[in-house]
């Protein structure tokens, strides 16, 4: 029996030997611009190779969760390789504004997006919007309810879907608690959990369930619906959607969005600063519309077809930096016992 | 009769009773050798330099700040809520792990070698995943129960490994004689086998332990709050080092007396045999008519932990028509998975020969430190290690940050106690008396290690490297931060893959993992059968 | 062989203690001559093990010195680790290397001899313990026996100065064991090494050794040839710790000791004593018929050994009974009177020891 395992022995070293081979295989030419991402390599990966064509420059991109990224940057501090981070949303780009970890950006770049979608200190701009929205089944439900305060009434026991881990729910809760304050937000989260609320992974199974009738509705952000309704063409998907009006908290907009790393050199600041020109260009703007189904910020580009312009939409009024006090909010969810 | 003739030669110890022998029977002269030293304080530095990192970022905002952080009501909660995970999946894991041991080794249960096999293929899925097919598929399981279900299926061959091992080379005249006595299989199990196995189970608890403290993965897709979520959520919530620093401490501070806890029960007895021939094969208990009931508790572990979240793959896969995935970037992604898992495995093991050498054959409070130290950062989430690395690399190993030694560095900082605790055992189980021989026909000490004791300990070490080589590939928080830039393993395609809900292009990279780490699963599983 | 003189080993005032504890080796003196095999002797806890690790090198004593061949392996200032000592071991149940064939065990220690040399002395060794042949085996092909014969071959390969044995027969078939031991002190004797076999067992030391020193509470108690050990020994302890001892009381008129089952020349002087415990083995007293003996006696045990019997007689005027050694077939059962006479020469020792 000892044969074997010094034959795996033998095996496992020569994988070593191998192993810088492999790494060698990643990257061959040094990297004109490193960037962070915490959006998913799935959604950006083909802006990204339209970024490289764009810049002429080999770009690499480090995908990562936003916030673990951000811890990683404030680690790194000036030392960083990256120039740029994009990210997932406002609160980790807000975390490294706070340390002045991000160089200020150029008025001219900051005015194409909403003073609503920018960072205050001006260094970062949000590139892509998404809405929190009622996701219904309306074979269940022929007329939704117009604000999330009406779910903790009692018709709606054990019919509403949502994720209490996912970001987006978290931050609509953040929203809420600054828009009405930490009280209200505490009683709707109690009358929330007393009715019966189905948990799930995440907002495309969510959309599932209200598409099967398993829920009546569902709290998801807009695009899963218009990627799933693409996807298989919207007469075959049951299930709608309902943007909230009147500045309700339900109808949250949040962003992601990019800034410029202090500390990298003057010719990746001059890519990086590029880069984020074509983010909030009409090639990626519309990108973003058209793939990921979610809010151009810039540039005048049009949504998607189906998908109503953001300024028809009502959301609530609310600085985007202040969702990072997401930390009270887990503890509000923890004390009611949803998460 | 011959149990008695056998055991005597043992007992004829030339220490006086109750003396603290240096350098007793069988321990080298003194103090290890300075080459032996010398890289087992490099392995234990590189292993406390999370701890390091963790003093400079948990004292930033001052002593205070750090300890209101830990005084805080709810971090004495989640301490609680983890520890109560903890203690029920080491008690099911060893409930598990030595009920299937001493099916598969002692009894004649029907494929008892198949079996073997087949229940160290749980190593090869990763909690994550056990975790999600579990929800996926009931998910009222979310919280404790489904917590403690999925860490338990994923985690209880660390306790079955070495218990089985441990029964192979317990000698069955024991039992022989308390069955003579008139004691029943049970009772002789309970009262004569069992307590012989305290060292390994303990060993192996330990491992799942520190294992559940330090998961995340699992306890956040089951959305149970744990000490380790409470870290992960500082990070992402509040995007501040700090408190997660001072709340990794507290891990590091349970991990010590665990691992203290786990010294304690080794006792002061040695596990070698004191002869050279191999053990007696005890004759394997007979089932009689709780076979059936035997055979259906090992099929319900292999289903549960294995077969289920296999199946629920292959459905992903079967239904996933509209995912699109390319077989090539699948191979390419399982070669890099293998290459730094391989990598990583190896120095791991290296680098853990020293430490469990020295803690095999020397006593006293350098032995000790060492092997402490080997452990002290095993209970940190991985990302507070990768951050650690990441603060010092960028400081001090620049040329090294983001590439792929830097992250082979983190399999070993991660995973060193693995390896250690399979190279103890190893060497252990090498005759002392064997070194002296050696030493007396002209080897050095160190000749002695090269030529005598890593030839008999080699298939332990390697058993270890293959189970460092399955914890390397499954690694996912280090791997994300640390990895060069561009690169991907099989665990964060799949992270990627799962990010976009995209389930059907997720399971080929699950399948891929599960598969190619049931390989050295498989090896462990026949390893000593 | 010239160097058989020089082969000698010199153990002179040796102390060993572990931690603060009371020294398990307490001044201990001893020398082996040159080519000579002898036994270290003792009961359980004597020290024994301790003595052979401290000459083996793997113990550092805390005093004393260890000479080899006239050269100073161990003392104030000098520890020469072991692998420097040339001085080889047979540990109990051999400790052969598992993962190497009995050739490579034998060849461990001729790292300094070129392949075919290695070879060739190999061969020489596995001859001189009777396993030519056997080189490719693997230990645990191998019987107990062979396993011991094998682990002498590796120890005397090197040619070392001296050779340690511990306990080496201990865990064979008892059977097995006196035609290991036969062959192992051949062997030994024909490679001229100086050997040390450390063992608990008397008969083992008496039979194979050419010199016996007897250790006891850190000491040697006395270092003899095995028949002056077993007829002259120094006490009354030695004398039941190496045999089965008859004492009688008795008094000393130059060198003749009277006592009660008759009168016995005594093998050394008195030195002034006039009475005392006079020491006898069992096989010095015959049985007799009752009119031509000095004393007479009830027989109140028999046991059979099958070569010989001891008999256990009751003698009129002794508070004990005496146990008498007498050749098979035996002629006595229990209840008969017999009486009792003394061959061959007696010791005298204090009362009180």
């Amino acid at each position: 029996m000892r044969r074997p395992l010094a034959r795996t022995l033998t095996a496992l070293t020569a994988a070593v030997l191998l192993t810088p081979l492999l790494a060698a295989c990643g990257s061959d030419e040094p990297a004109d611009l490193v960037i962070y991402s915490g959006r998913n390599e799935n959604l950006v990966k083909p802006l990204i190779e339209k970024l490289e064509k764009h810049l002429g420059a080999n770009v690499e991109v480090r995908y990562g969760d936003s916030a673990e990224l951000s811890a990683q940057l404030l680690e790194e501090g000036d030392k960083t390789e990256a120039g740029l981070f994009l990210s997932q949303d406002a609160g980790a780009l807000g975390a490294l504004s706070k340390e002045q970890r991000l160089a200020p950006l150029p008025r001219a770049t900051l005015d194409k997006v909403d003073a609503a979608y920018r960072g205050s200190a001006g260094d970062w701009a949000g590139v892509s919007g998404r809405v929190r929205v009622l996701g219904y089944n309306p074979d269940q439900v022929p007329t939704p309810p117009n604000s999330v305060h009406e779910l903790v009434k009692p018709e709606w026991k054990g019919k509403i879907g949502f994720v209490p881990t996912n970001a987006s729910f978290q931050a609509f809760v953040t929203g809420m608690r600054v828009l009405e304050g930490d009280d209200a937000t505490r009683t709707w989260l109690k009358g929330l959990k007393a009715n019966e609320p189905k948990a799930y992974e995440n907002n495309l199974k969510v959309l599932e369930a209200v598409d099967k009738g398993e829920v009546s509705l569902g709290l998801i952000n807009h695009y899963y619906w218009y990627e799933q309704a693409a996807e298989k063409g919207a007469d075959k998907l049951k299930a709608k959607v309902h943007y909230l009006p009147k500045g309700d908290p339900g109808g949250l907009v949040n962003v992601a969005g990019v800034g410029i790393l202090k500390g990298a050199d003057k010719k990746q600041a001059a890519f990086a600063q590029k880069a984020v020109d074509y983010f909030l260009s009409a090639e990626a703007q519309t990108y973003f519309a058209q793939e990921t189904k979610e809010y151009p910020l810039a540039a005048g580009v049009k949504t998607a077809e189906g998908v109503p312009p953001l300024e028809t939409l009502q959301p609530p009024k609310i600085d985007l930096g202040r969702l990072a006090s997401l930390k009270e909010t887990l503890a509000l969810l923890q004390d009611v016992g949803l998460v | 009769m011959t149990a008695p003739e056998r055991s005597a030669p043992a007992r004829r110890d030339p220490r006086p009773a109750g003396a603290q022998a240096p350098a007793g029977r069988g321990r080298a002269v003194g103090r290890p050798s300075l080459i032996l030293i010398a890289p087992a304080v490099l392995a234990a530095a590189l292993a406390v330099l999370p701890l390091g990192y963790l003093g400079v970022r948990a004292l930033e905002h001052g002593p205070a700040f750090a300890w209101d952080v830990i005084a805080d009501s709810r971090t004495g909660e989640l301490l609680l809520r983890s520890l109560g995970l903890t203690a029920v999946v080491v008690a099911a894991c060893l409930l598990i792990g030595i009920s299937l041991a001493w099916l598969t080794v002692r009894t004649a249960l029907p494929g008892a070698r198949a079996w073997s096999v087949l229940v160290t293929l749980p190593l090869a899925v990763p909690s994550y995943v056990t975790a999600f097919t579990w929800l996926s598929a009931v998910p009222s399981l979310a919280g404790f129960t489904g917590s403690a279900t999925a860490l338990t299926l994923a985690s209880f061959p660390y306790v079955y490994l070495p218990v089985a091992a441990a029964l192979r080379g317990t000698d069955p005249g024991h039992e022989e004689v308390a069955r003579s006595l008139g004691h029943g299989p049970l009772r002789t199990f309970l009262r004569v086998t069992l307590p012989q196995l305290r060292p390994a189970a303990a060993g192996g608890g330990l491992l799942v332990a520190l294992y559940v403290l330090s998961d995340f993965g699992a306890v956040s897709l089951m959305r149970y709050d744990t000490f380790t979520r409470g870290i992960y959520t500082s990070y992402r919530a509040s995007f501040d080092r700090t408190p997660a620093a001072a709340l990794s401490a507290v891990l590091v501070v349970m991990t010590v007396l665990l691992v203290a806890a786990e010294t304690r029960t080794r006792g002061r007895g040695g596990y070698a045999r004191t002869g050279t021939g191999t053990a007696r094969r005890a004759v394997p208990a007979a089932l009689g008519r709780l076979k059936p009931l035997a055979l259906a508790w090992c099929g319900a572990v292999v289903a549960l932990a294995v077969g289920f979240p296999l199946a629920t793959l292959g459905y992903w896969l079967a239904a996933g028509t509209s995912a699109t995935w390319d077989p090539a970037t699948l191979t390419t992604t399982a070669l890099t998975t293998l290459g730094v898992a391989a990598a990583g495995a190896a120095l791991t093991a290296l680098l853990a020969l020293p430490v469990g050498v020295i803690a095999a054959r020397h006593r006293g409070g350098l032995a000790h430190l060492l092997e402490q130290a080997a452990y002290a950062g095993h209970a940190v989430p991985g990302i507070t290690v990768a951050l650690a690395l990441v603060f010092f690399a960028v400081r001090y190993a620049r040329p090294l940050y983001q590439e792929t030694p830097l992250l082979i560095c983190a399999y070993a900082v991660l995973f060193l106690p693995v390896a250690v605790a399979a190279t103890r055992a190893a060497v252990l189980q090498a005759p002392p008396v064997l070194d002296d021989v050696a030493r007396s026909l002209g080897r050095t000490p160190l000749g002695v290690l090269r030529e005598v004791t890593l030839p008999l300990a080699a298939p332990g070490v390697a058993a270890g490297a293959a189970l460092t080589f399955v914890v390397c590939m499954k690694e996912l928080p280090a791997t994300l931060l640390l990895r060069p830039t561009g690169m991907d393993t099989l665990a964060t395609r799949l992270w990627t893959e799962t990010g976009t809900g995209s389930f059907a292009a997720a399971a080929p990279y699950a399948a891929a993992l599960i598969l190619l780490a049931a390989v050295p699963s498989y090896l462990l599983g026949r390893h000593r059968t | 062989m010239n160097d058989r003189d020089m082969n000698e080993l010199e153990v002179r005032r040796v102390v060993k203690a572990y931690g603060s504890g009371a020294p398990v080796l307490d001044g201990l003196d001893f020398a082996v001559p040159g080519g000579a095999l002898a036994a270290v002797l003792g009961p359980s806890g004597c020290g024994k093990t301790t003595l052979l690790r401290v000459i083996a090198g793997f113990l550092k004593a805390d005093a004393g010195t260890v000479t080899v061949a006239g050269r100073l392996l161990g003392g104030p200032g000098v520890h020469l680790p072991p692998e420097r000592r040339r001085i080889g071991i047979v540990p109990q149940e051999g400790a052969l290397f598992p993962h190497l064939s009995v050739a490579r065990n034998v060849a461990f220690g001729l790292s300094d001899l070129d392949r075919s040399a290695r070879r060739v002395r190999v061969g020489e060794m596995l001859d001189l313990v009777g396993l030519p042949g056997y080189g490719d085996r693997m230990p645990h092909e191998l019987s107990g026996g062979q396993q011991q014969r094998v682990a002498l071959a590796r120890a005397l390969a090197p040619r070392p100065h001296l050779v340690l044995l511990d306990e080496p027969f201990s865990a064979l078939d008892s059977g097995l064991r006196g035609a290991v031991r036969a062959e192992v002190r051949a062997a030994l004797r024909e490679s001229g090494a100086t050997g040390l076999l450390v063992t608990h067992d008397q008969q083992e030391a008496l039979s194979t050794a050419d010199v016996v020193a007897v250790l006891r509470d850190g000491r040697v108690a006395q270092c003899a040839t095995p028949e002056e050990l077993y007829h002259r020994p120094v006490d009354p302890w030695l004398a039941s710790f190496v045999g089965d001892a008859v004492l009688v009381p008795g008094t000393a008129d130059k060198d003749v000791a009277t006592t009660v089952l008759g009168r016995i020349p005594l093998a050394a002087a008195p030195a002034g004593r006039r009475e005392g415990l006079v020491l006898l083995r069992p096989e010095q007293l015959r049985l007799a018929e009752p009119e031509a003996a000095d004393a007479e006696g009830v027989v109140t045990d028999v046991r059979f050994f099958g070569h010989d019997a001891l008999v256990t007689v009751t003698v009129v005027g002794l508070d004990e009974p005496v146990d008498i050694r007498t050749t098979t077939p035996l002629r006595v059962e229990q209840g008969q009177t017999v009486g009792v006479r003394l061959t061959g020469e007696a010791t005298l020792h204090p009362r009180t020891a």
